[in-house]
């Protein structure tokens, strides 16, 4: 698959000139196209044709994600995403000091680069499940929590929540787990949904991935311990579904229950839930 | 949160909130924009930046660290929290 890549400029940071040094590594092993940050902030039409024709890839080097806000101001859609601190961090390597790369700057951008490349030639398969086992009927009842002239829906009964505004459904040995239409309408439109590893195994209140608006980055904090056996590939080329339909179709992610009926004790039902949701639109 | 409880657990006996690296933070103030909870509050001289309200911080929220830059915000350990957490529940139950 052929592909356009997105970097940071690389000039304030050295995890920014490993940023660049991807998208340079990605023109050669991959073909990528490489658009230019700062020609893409002047004019988007020079580039119109090569992002219409192939998904885009956005490297950032650090969390002030520059490139994904750019891409995010222009609308574009984004395919996939790299933050090289994250991949600092994972690969347990000191980057130099420096904006020129050291050996150890070199390293870490061919690691970054080895998994786009894996990512891009990957069967979708590989990376999600879209055998969904279980049926999960939608919910049949609705709370609903005013607040001004906003209205927060939770169904009545099957889902539980943490205080992070997850929610999960279990049913049989599987649970289904999102977010709350409280939460979807705090982020607003959710444009990437960074979904957590097939067979991942969470911890309760592990990370089960992150979500991104154009205000916020979430962290999905998992309500249950479990094996991640689906990830909902709707809600990855799609993730506006999460605020469509937050407790339905915009599921994000499926796992096999590790220790329920034990974790629900740290989680809420619909009424507690109900009252900390008025109690945080009151703060807010 | 119903009156500053997490499940239960009175929250200022719950250790969770952001620690700011001074070595790190280069003062952009992205993180006190970002955070709705006035956990953050700025203030005159050198650390012009401050965790005012450590326990307005919701427990086991990270997002504020994912907008910092210099990675200058670091955060207790979930598995510990989690622990003490339990532990105060058990112990708040067999009273
Ligand atoms: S976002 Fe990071 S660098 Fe900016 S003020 Fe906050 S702690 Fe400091
Ligand atoms: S972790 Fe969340 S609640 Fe706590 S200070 Fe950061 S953004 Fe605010």
């Amino acid at each position: 698959m052929n592909s356009a890549i997105l970097s940071c400029t690389g000039l304030d940071k050295p995890e920014g000139s490993v940023a660049r040094e991807v998208a340079i590594r990605m023109a050669s092993a991959a073909g990528s196209e490489i658009i230019c940050p700062v020609l893409l902030n002047r004019s988007l039409a020079r580039y119109k044709k090569v992002l219409a024709e192939n998904p885009l890839i956005v490297v950032d080097g650090c969390s002030t994600r520059c490139a994904s806000k750019l891409a995010e101001s222009l609308d574009l859609k984004i395919d996939r995403k790299v933050l090289v601190a994250d991949g600092l961090k994972s690969s347990g390597l000191t980057l130099e000091p420096t904006l020129n790369l050291g050996a150890n700057g070199l390293a870490l951008a061919q690691t970054i680069v080895d998994g786009l490349v894996q990512s891009l030639t990957a069967p979708v398969s590989a990376v999600l499940s879209t055998a969904q086992s279980t049926e999960f009927p939608p919910p049949r009842e609705y709370l609903v929590v005013t607040h001004d002239k906003f209205e927060f829906r939770i169904p009545t009964a099957d889902y539980w929540f943490n205080e992070n505004d997850v929610w999960v459904r279990p049913l049989g040995g599987v649970a289904r787990v999102g977010i709350s239409d409280y939460m979807q309408q705090s982020l607003t439109d959710i444009n990437f949904v960074d979904a957590p590893a097939m067979d991942l195994t969470v911890e309760q209140f592990g990370e089960l991935g992150t979500l991104e608006s154009s205000k916020a980055v979430f962290e999905v904090v998992a309500p249950v311990a479990g094996t991640v056996v689906a990830v909902n590939p709707e809600v990855i080329s799609n993730p506006t579904l999460i605020n469509e339909d937050p407790y339905g179709k915009g599921w994000i992610v499926e796992l096999k229950l590790g220790n329920w009926p034990e974790d629900r004790e740290l989680l809420l039902n619909s009424d507690a839930y109900a009252r900390s949701v008025k109690h945080k639109a009151e703060e807010a | 949160m119903s009156e500053a409880t997490f499940m239960g657990v009175a929250r200022d006996k719950i250790t969770w909130h952001p620690t700011i690296d001074y070595d790190k933070c280069n003062f952009c103030m992205e993180c006190a924009t970002f955070c709705p909870h006035r956990v953050f509050e700025q203030r005159e001289g050198d650390r012009r930046l401050v965790v005012a309200n450590p326990n307005n911080c919701v427990v086991f929220c990270r997002a504020c660290s994912k907008t910092c830059g210099p990675d200058a915000l670091s955060f207790p350990d979930k598995p510990a929290t989690i622990a003490q957490i339990k532990a105060i529940r058990e112990q708040e139950s067999v009273q």
